[in-house]
Parts: C-alpha cells; sequence; structure tokens
C-alpha cells in the first residue's frame, strides 16, 4: 500500500513546486483542487455521477485485464448499450411503463455484450487480435450512432439537428433529488464492484482466470480453456460499459446526439491499472479520476488557472502512481559486465 | 413530450420576456459589487476559428465595463454532462449572466436555467427560450452569399467547392447560400459539397479539400474549426474563402474574403441589459446589417469593379434589398421550395435541411 502515498506526497511536492514557479499560492491552488470540489452536496453529487460509471466499466474490463484479455474498445461497447437503451426507452409501446427503465438496464448490457462479442468470437474462433478488434469497433459504434441520430432516430421536433427526442420520465433514472443530479444508477455500481469482488475473489472461475492470465501455459495443463476466459472477459466488460452507456442516456443526458461519452470507456481503462484490477482499488482510482475533472474544472474557474496546466498535473499524479507501482514490484539492479 | 415549433418558441419567449418586464431584474443593478459574468467555450481558446471569435466577444465587455465586471472563463468544455456540472457550479456561484456557446450547451442550459430564475443565461446558437434563457445567433447565409458571389466573379471552372462540419441547418444554409451568391453572377455554376462529421479534424479536412480540388474546383470554402481548407486550397492554387476568422495568412495570398463573426454586439447587450436591471430573454439574429458577420478584406487579386460590387451587395443585403433566398429556389430535385416572388421564411432558413439545384453532394 506504501505506492499511493508515495505517489500523492511527491505529486504534492512538484505540483506545489510547479504553481508556484508560475505565481499560484500553492497551497491555496491544492485546496482549490481537491477539498473545494467536495465541499458541498452538490459537489459531492457530481463526484459521484462522475466516478460511477468509470467504476462501473473499470469492473467489467479488469475481469478481462486479469487474464490477458485486451479489451480497449470499451467506449464502443458504451455507444451501443447507449443507442440499444435508448432505442427501447423511444419505442417501446407503453412509454409511462415501470418495467422500462429496467428493461433498457438490459438492453443496455446486451448491446454492450453484443458489440464485445464479436471481438471475442473473432479471438476465440481466429485467433485475431482483440487490441485491435475492440478498439476499431469503437470507431463503428461512433459512426452508427452519428448515422442514427442523423438519419432515422432524429427528433422530428428538433429543428433537423441531430439529435433523439428526449426521453419520457419512466425511461429515465430520477434523481435523488431534484436539485443534483446524483440518481439511482449509482446503486449499479455498487452492485458490480462486488459481483466483481465476489468473482474474482471468491469464484473459482475468477481464480481459473487469474492464472490464465499469469501463466497460460500452466492454465492449459490444468485443463483452462483459454476460449472461455476471452469470451468471459470480453463479456464481462462489454456488459458493464453497456450498462454505463444506458446510464448516460438515462440519467444526465436524456437523450442520443452524436457524441455522447466524454472518453468513459478509455479512462476507465486507467482507472483499472490504478485500481490494479482489485475491485476496492478500482472504487478508489475512479473516485480519483472523478475528483481530478473536477479539480481541474475548480481552479480553472476560481483561479483562473489555464486547463492544459491543469491536465499537466492530473498526468504527474497518474505518472507518479503507476512509476511507484514499478519500482515496488521491481528493482533496479547494476549487472556486472562480462567481457 | 415537448412539441414546441419555432414560432411557439418565439411566442413564449416573448410573453416570458414581456411577463418579466425590468421588475424582476432591477434588483441585480443596485448592487455596487463588480457584475459577475460566467462564460463557457467548447474549445480552448485558438488563434483563429469559433472560440477565438467569442473571446473577442469577451473582450469587448472588458472594453466597455472595465472593473465593473468579474469574468470567469472555462474552456474546452463540449459534453453536455460535463457542461451541466459548469452551468450549475457557475450559477451556483454567484454570476449573474452566463453564456454558453456552442449547440452542444443548449440541453444543460435549458435543465439548469429554470433552477436559477434570478440568473441571466445567454446560448450562442440555441434554439430553445426559457424565461431567463436568451438566444444569439448570425446570419452566416448573408455573409456565404457575398463570398459565393466573389468566388463565381474568380472561378474559371465554373465549380466551387464546399467543406461542412456537421449537415445541420447552421452549415447547409450557408452552403446553400454560398451557391446562390455564386449563381447570382454566374447562373451555371455548381458546388461540390462534403461533410466531416467533425469541427475540428484536420486531417479529413485536408482530405476533403484535395478531394474537392482533384474534382476541379477553383474556388474552395470550408465551414468547420480550422484553417485547413484555405491552407490546402492555397498550396493547390485554388482561390478559397474564409470562416469565422480571417484566414488570409494561412491561404498562401488566395484567400478572397473570409464571412467572420464579431459577437461583440451580442456580449456586451447582454451585460449591459443585466448591469442596468433590463435584461430580457431574446432571440437575436443578425448578420451583415447588425456588424455580427462581417466581409474580411477583399484580396488584391479582385478587379476593384468588382469589389465594388461586392460591396454593394452586401449593403443591399444588408438594407434588405436582396434576400439571399429570394424565390424561386428549387431543390436538388428541380422542385420548387420558394415559389418567385417570395422568400424562405425564417423559421425554414434555421430548419433547412435540403440542397439547392446545382448542389452536388448528399447530407450526412
Amino acid at each position: 500500500m506504501a505506492a499511493p502515498v508515495v505517489a500523492t506526497g511527491l505529486t504534492l511536492v512538484v505540483g506545489s513546486l510547479l504553481f508556484a514557479a508560475l505565481g499560484y499560492d500553492p497551497l491555496a491552488t491544492l485546496q482549490a483542487f481537491f477539498i473545494a470540489p467536495l465541499n458541498s452536496l452538490n459537489g459531492l453529487s457530481e463526484w459521484l455521477l462522475k466516478a460511477s460509471p468509470l467504476i462501473l466499466i473499470a469492473c467489467g474490463l479488469a475481469v478481462g485485464f486479469r487474464a490477458n484479455v485486451w479489451n480497449i474498445g470499451a467506449e464502443g461497447q458504451l455507444i451501443v448499450g447507449a443507442i440499444a437503451a435508448c432505442g427501447v426507452g423511444l419505442f417501446y409501446p407503453n412509454p409511462e411503463s415501470p418495467i422500462l427503465l429496467p428493461l433498457m438496464v438490459l438492453a443496455g448490457a446486451c448491446g454492450g455484450m453484443a458489440w464485445a462479442a464479436i471481438p471475442a468470437f473473432l479471438r476465440a474462433r481466429m485467433n485475431t487480435n482483440e487490441i485491435l478488434v475492440t478498439l476499431m469497433l469503437t470507431y463503428i459504434a461512433t459512426l452508427l450512432l452519428s448515422w442514427l441520430v442523423h438519419g432515422p432516430w432524429r427528433d422530428p421536433a428538433g429543428f433537423n439537428y441531430p439529435q433523439t427526442a428526449l426521453l419520457s420520465a419512466a425511461a429515465m433514472f430520477e434523481p435523488f433529488d431534484y436539485a443534483y443530479r446524483l440518481n439511482a444508477s449509482v446503486f449499479i455500481t455498487v452492485v458490480a464492484v462486488f459481483l466483481m469482488w465476489l468473482f474474482t475473489d471468491r469464484s473459482f472461475l475468477g481464480y481459473k482466470m487469474s492464472v490464465s492470465g499469469a501463466a497460460p501455459l500452466a492454465a492449459r495443463y490444468a485443463g483452462f480453456r483459454e476460449s472461455s476466459a476471452v469470451w468471459i472477459g470480453l463479456l464481462a466488460g462489454g456488459a458493464a460499459a453497456g450498462v454505463a452507456g444506458m446510464a448516460e442516456v438515462a440519467g444526465p443526458l436524456g437523450q442520443l446526439s452524436p457524441q455522447i461519452s466524454p472518453g468513459y470507456g478509455f479512462a476507465a481503462i486507467i482507472v483499472a491499472f490504478i485500481g490494479r484490477l482489485n475491485a476496492f482499488g478500482i472504487v478508489l482510482g475512479g473516485l480519483l479520476m472523478s475528483l481530478l475533472f473536477l479539480g481541474g474544472e475548480a481552479v480553472q474557474m476560481n483561479l483562473g488557472l489555464s486547463a492544459a496546466l491543469t491536465r499537466i498535473f492530473q498526468g504527474i499524479l497518474l505518472f507518479f502512481l503507476l512509476a511507484a507501482d514499478f519500482f515496488i514490484f521491481y528493482r533496479l539492479r547494476r549487472i556486472p559486465e562480462h567481457a | 413530450m415537448l412539441n414546441l415549433n419555432r414560432r411557439k418558441f418565439l411566442q413564449y419567449s416573448g410573453a416570458a420576456g414581456a411577463a418579466l418586464g425590468t421588475g424582476s431584474w432591477a434588483g441585480l443593478a443596485s448592487a455596487q459589487e463588480p457584475l459577475k459574468i460566467g462564460v463557457v467555450y467548447v474549445s480552448p481558446i485558438a488563434d483563429i476559428g469559433w472560440t477565438k471569435q467569442h473571446s473577442l466577444g469577451v473582450d469587448a465587455i472588458k472594453a466597455e465595463f472595465g472593473d465593473k465586471v468579474a469574468l470567469t472563463v472555462i474552456d474546452n468544455i463540449f459534453m453536455p454532462q460535463d457542461a451541466e456540472r459548469v452551468f450549475r457550479e457557475l450559477a451556483a456561484s454567484g454570476n449573474q449572466l452566463i453564456f454558453g456557446t456552442s449547440f452542444s450547451h443548449g440541453t444543460p442550459m435549458q435543465k439548469v436555467a429554470p433552477r436559477f430564475p434570478k440568473v441571466a443565461f445567454e446560448h450562442c446558437s440555441g434554439i430553445v427560450h426559457l424565461a431567463n434563457l436568451g438566444t444569439f445567433e448570425a446570419k452566416y447565409y448573408e455573409g456565404c452569399y457575398v463570398a459565393g458571389a466573389s468566388g463565381a466573379h474568380m472561378s474559371k471552372s465554373g465549380k466551387i467547392g464546399f467543406i461542412g462540419g456537421f449537415p445541420i441547418p447552421d452549415i447547409v444554409g450557408p452552403a446553400n447560400a454560398l451557391l446562390l451568391g455564386a449563381q447570382s453572377v454566374n447562373p451555371d455554376i455548381t458546388c461540390n459539397a462534403i461533410f466531416l462529421n467533425s469541427w475540428f479534424d484536420p486531417g479529413k479536412e485536408k482530405e476533403a479539400a484535395n478531394t474537392l480540388l482533384s474534382q476541379g474546383c477553383d474556388v474552395i470554402c470550408s465551414m468547420t474549426d480550422t484553417a485547413t481548407g484555405v491552407q490546402v486550397a492555397g498550396e493547390g492554387g485554388a482561390w478559397s474563402i474564409g470562416y469565422a476568422s480571417d484566414m488570409a495568412k494561412f491561404g498562401s495570398g488566395k484567400q478572397l474574403t473570409a464571412f467572420t463573426l464579431d459577437w461583440s454586439s451580442d456580449y456586451v447587450r447582454a451585460a449591459k441589459g443585466v448591469a442596468e436591471g433590463n435584461w430580457k430573454p431574446e432571440s437575436r439574429w443578425d448578420g451583415l446589417a447588425g456588424g455580427v458577420v462581417k466581409m474580411a478584406p477583399y484580396n488584391e487579386a479582385i478587379p476593384a469593379d468588382v469589389i465594388a460590387k461586392l460591396k454593394q451587395l452586401e449593403a443591399d443585403i444588408g438594407s434588405g434589398k436582396i434576400h439571399p433566398y429570394a424565390g424561386e429556389l428549387k431543390d436538388q430535385d428541380g422542385n420548387v421550395k420558394v415559389a418567385a416572388g417570395s422568400v424562405l421564411a425564417d423559421a425554414d432558413i434555421r430548419g433547412m435541411n435540403w440542397f439547392v439545384k446545382g448542389m452536388i453532394g448528399k447530407l450526412g
């Protein structure tokens, strides 16, 4: 557990030097960055709202990453999940039905899984590289979304702008309080974290997947099939990303437009690794990433720091975190020269 | 579900404005503290382009009011999820006037505005009005029409090229105006159009411009957030037309003109309204006459008599003597969309989703 502490300490030191060098009071800046965003109920609500999809997707991805199944196309699976969920929300015959929202969650999960099933099939059957296939399918998903909102699903009352009609109230998560944006979709994330912990730490299947990640040959000798690890890894990531997409559409967005994700699918990869592919680590990682976003905006608003500077600061933190990890797991040693 | 058309919006916003009158805003005027204004940009401020022109509007507020305003600017906010949080935060932290500068800020502003009824919201390129949400927009098509006329005077091949960000009415309309302006000089001229589905993708834009050049277009107009179109046209020896900012320095001396945007009057007017306590949610839509659209200096290669004609055209459009969308207008298939003697209604201009005859290409 030393790595996060060391990394945070180093970041604070280097960050302070950076802010001081540019003429900002380091203490005030750090306070605005890490404390100010969270000192109101609204701030806390925004913090969880932004962290929730990151944690949810990272949990799903980590299942695959532990088995060396590299799904980096969660962004595309999120988009397809959002499309499927929004399709149900828009075209279900009874827009007031109480089962509409659960159906949309299901549709989101199925959409994400369907998109992830393509690389899973190709990898399991034809041994294609899932890194390339998942990434490329992200672009296809973006274009599919663009076609839908420019074409068949365009809001007929929307002045031809590329967006769908707004979802009905029954098709949206109701906020806990209308003064804030946080809604019940955060519970889905809580359940997902728990399920991921059960699977990775308490189930035999999860153990088998970890083995095939750590030692593929040993896993094969033990009779664990590689293809099932591929399928489970990709489908878990796809389902999580699809549900996250559904929660965005049925939460803060309320409709589809050509771009619906602020890069959650990619940021979640970082979150998964900050959390060391462990359920509770991922929760902390997601909260940290989310705070970095909010803090970056807060210092821009309150102190007038440029957006680029806040991004540098975020980069420093992530850099130290991963570097500290590296030096904990590896030791630098001088190798005597042989003639 | 929300089922409003533009006319109803205008009625509602007018009624809301009248109902508000000056009463509920008067309280703000008496405060001695500086007026707090928040501005949200969609991208970082670059050398040229959309956000740069908005930053000039903000500069105009500073120049006009000096210490009497305290500005909070936040840039690079595109996604609606992030925008809603930022608008809410700006309103909660005491800003009395808040500007959104992109169409994608619309839905978030519509959600936040009703929660802060004492805060004035101004949305550039918006379509929805609320009791405390006004919009402002430019008549791009007026500048585009003049630019198209300049292109037709200089084109030898009789083909002009258009590159658009997205096939939305704000871009499709000006593309039509470009060709109509050109046809006012040479009735046989045609226009090839390509949409990038991105505001900022220099790689794709370069490909598009090269495609248009190879199709024989010798005037290229690009409505995106980069100077790539102007640059590639200049390098390929073709004329170019800039958008938003004057892009002459990128065009190898081949930029004919640019239809530039100057939002200063919109920004200053809104700030003045809030400061004096008589701000109303308006739907402002100005072009050449209001100075929101301005033609950049014409290229010296254009003969003096042609420049005189173009300046006359600017004046005539400004005065309303010439309407860029005056009938008879036919669509690509030859169906009459606007009869001779009438002009396209404002609501139809802002919802334009069809190409006029002579446009070559598809919408999306």
